[in-house]
């Protein structure tokens, strides 16, 4: 370790940036994933001598490995407690397979039609959630204003899960996180439900005020 | 006897004497060897057309968006355009790298500056 941060204070003393990781900037994330690798082929001989990041201790090569899941697991987390946010996850995909493969079982028509992969649910829920913009407030002349303003694509992922787990953890005692949670994922897949009404509240409050987007200087 | 005011007026006003008012400096007479970077920041008011575009296309859908489809990528494209220039042009200013020309950012200009102070 001491090596590690001998570096970060030399990188420090040239680029007079104090940063927060032990990795100097020119430190590139490792590829994890065999696939992404065998995509990145070409550009291997790139990645000689450019120093790599070493991977994180949770970071897996698995079929099961999601990106999405590994972010919904993180918000999931309190204290710490990641293991407990992993079984809380996978039970709630368990409720959501369970669920479907009742619908499938009891509809009429075509039972292909009906999603029972609970994986796919759960990330066309989180893009059905996902907002276009979001209001900031500007105080202007003592008066703060709602301003409509534009969102990166990271941000609004963020904001999407949030919605979601907040939306999950709005029950009563007796309800169990992982009942409530696929409840909402299935209503949000299925573009219904509080969450994506949230989004739409949203949107129309942006509409309303979008006489003031020019009001953002900052 | 009172004089009338003209004759004064003619005579004109008798300037301050310097002994009685001394000059005081109270912000140094000589210009700064720094320039501010407040104006080179800019203006963050970007993609406001097509915002405008979007809300007539999802008021006109009532905000169902499988409906604006064009309009809505339009829109992203443009605000990730504007982030990635942004970030450029903050990635030049930081590389500090002097070139000659007359279109400096406020960097460049500091170290120029820097460089050639004003003689005291």
């Amino acid at each position: 370790m001491s090596f590690l941060s001998r570096i970060a204070e030399k990188t420090t003393k040239f680029s007079c940036l104090r940063l927060m990781s032990v990795y100097p900037t020119h430190y590139i994330d490792p590829i994890v994933q065999k696939e992404k690798q065998n995509e990145q082929k070409s550009e291997l001989s790139k990645l000689y001598h450019i120093p790599i990041k070493a991977a994180v201790n949770k970071s897996s090569d698995t079929v099961f490995h999601d990106d999405t899941k590994e972010k919904m697991i993180n918000y999931i987390t309190k204290k710490g407690n990641s293991v407990l946010a992993r079984t809380l996850l996978s039970k709630t995909l368990e409720l959501i397979k369970r669920t479907q493969t009742e619908h499938m079982n009891l509809a009429k028509g075509d039972k292909n039609a009906i999603n029972t992969n609970a994986e796919t649910l759960l990330k066309q829920a989180v893009e059905n959630c996902r907002p276009l913009l979001q209001v900031t407030a500007i105080k202007r002349g003592g008066v703060t204003y709602q301003v409509p303003v534009p969102i990166t694509t990271r941000r609004s992922y963020f904001l999407a899960m949030k919605w979601l787990l907040e939306a999950a953890r709005e029950k009563e005692r007796k309800v169990s996180l992982p009942e409530k949670l696929a409840w909402e994922i299935l209503d949000a897949a299925h573009g219904q439900g509080r969450v994506v009404k949230r989004k739409d509240d949203l949107h129309r409050q942006c509409e309303s005020n979008r006489a003031y987007a020019h009001y953002r200087w900052s | 006897m009172r004089v009338p005011s003209a004759l004064f007026a003619a005579r004109g006003r008798a300037p301050q004497s310097e002994k009685d008012v001394p000059f005081q400096e109270i912000l140094p007479l000589r210009l700064k060897n720094t320039v501010s970077g407040k104006a080179d920041s800019g203006n963050d008011v970007a993609c406001l057309q097509e915002m405008g575009v979007l809300f007539a296309c999802l008021k006109d859908n009532e905000f169902v968006e499988k409906y604006c489809h064009k309009e809505i990528s339009q829109f992203q494209n443009c605000y990730k355009c504007y982030m990635d220039r942004k970030f450029e042009a903050k990635k030049t200013v930081n590389q500090g790298i002097v070139q000659p020309g007359s279109n400096l950012n406020y960097k460049q200009l500091n170290k120029y500056m820097r460089r050639y102070p004003n003689p005291l």
